[in-house]
């Protein structure tokens, strides 16, 4: 009698605490995201980069530092802080047409997406953001 | 008893410290000439409780953040300075700076900086492309002059002379246009168009376009 008594009592603080957890779940601003596979317009995932084949330009945002320790194999060195430097490498890497990947050092890092919009404006439209950057094609399985 | 209980749990949250900030959003507007900008973010801790700042990471390398001390009693203030280098970024700018704390270590506050680089030069492409076999036919670079600056375009000149270049001024020092023209587009070509200013007048700068056939 008096187990089923706290039983009760338990389920009730954990009802009670259910209700402003999952109004917290649906409604608040900066809940997290229920997939980290949720893409933004321009992300894409490496196994679909994967599939491309030789139609592919890696392009790596990160600093040069980064880039001379390791890069994808064939990767060109893209930043905004040499922008006139790099640039006119990265036209005689690229062929028209070409799906251009670019990627910084995590999912958090925004290099590869201000980069991603420079070649963007500037007409280049086959561009994509790797989503994870450098991280992902570090843990690729 | 039960009501009693409910309550606990759905105000348990507020029984902690907590920061309040004076703003978690600033937005600047720089001239041409600005190299960086810098934000202070100030708060106070208006809990009963001492609160230390566990980490602030920023969003880019471009941003740096510093905070003087981590550990922050009642009634308290500090600021969190931070520091945005543009490096070559040009238009709208948005960084995030993320701050965690004890008082609620899975919800961190994100400081958003918003920053309008204006430049002092813009050119719109900055590459025009021709496809091998294409009409050789002219293309243009659009080159403008920011409103506040007086700078002007001294030239510019291509350095392959297969792919010439016209300078055309369309609203006096303000407006420009290149016009790029191919002798031929029947074989692969590069050429790096450079484009002098006359500002500031002691180390005029000097921009880039590029022209290519592939």
């Amino acid at each position: 009698m008096r187990a089923g008594r706290l039983v009760r009592q338990a389920l009730s603080i954990l009802l009670a605490a259910l209700i402003p957890a999952s109004l917290t779940a649906a409604f608040h601003p900066r809940r997290p995201p229920w997939s980290q596979e949720t893409l933004e317009a321009g992300d894409v995932l490496l196994p679909t980069v994967l599939t491309w084949g030789g139609n592919l330009l890696w392009v790596d945002a990160r600093s040069a530092e980064e880039y001379e320790a390791e890069h994808v194999p064939g990767a060109v060195l893209l930043n905004l802080e040499n922008w006139d430097q790099l640039f006119p490498r990265f036209l005689d890497r690229w062929a028209p047409g070409e799906n251009v990947v670019v990627y910084c050092s995590a999912a958090t890092c925004e290099l590869s997406r201000e980069v991603a919009e420079r070649l963007r404006k500037n007409g280049i439209s086959t561009v994509f953001v790797l989503k994870g950057g450098w991280e992902a094609w570090k843990t690729r399985k | 008893m039960k009501f009693l209980l409910f309550l606990l749990c759905l105000f348990a949250g507020s029984a902690f410290g907590q920061l309040a900030w004076e703003t978690t959003e600033q937005t600047f507007h720089s001239k041409p000439q600005d190299k960086e900008v810098v934000a202070k973010y100030k708060f106070t801790n208006t809990g009963a409780k001492p609160i230390k700042i566990q980490n602030v990471q920023t969003s880019c390398g471009c941003t740096t953040a510093q905070l003087k001390k981590t550990d922050y009693a009642p009634g308290e203030s500090g600021e969190i300075e931070t520091k945005f280098t543009f490096a070559g970024r040009t238009g709208k700018q948005e960084k995030a700076i993320t701050v965690n704390t004890t008082d609620n270590p899975t919800q961190p506050t994100i400081l958003k900086l918003h920053v309008y680089i204006e430049e002092m030069v813009k050119i719109e492409p900055e590459i025009v492309l021709w496809r091998v076999g294409e009409q050789p036919d002219s293309k243009s670079i659009h080159i403008m002059i920011a409103d506040n600056s007086s700078a002007k375009i001294v030239s510019v000149i291509s350095d392959n002379p297969a792919l010439k270049v016209k300078l055309t001024e369309l609203k006096s020092g303000k407006e420009y246009e290149a016009q790029i023209t191919p002798e031929s587009a029947a074989q692969p070509a590069a050429a790096t168009l450079v484009i002098r200013t006359d500002y500031p007048p002691d180390n005029p700068e000097t921009k880039y376009a590029y022209a290519r056939i592939k």
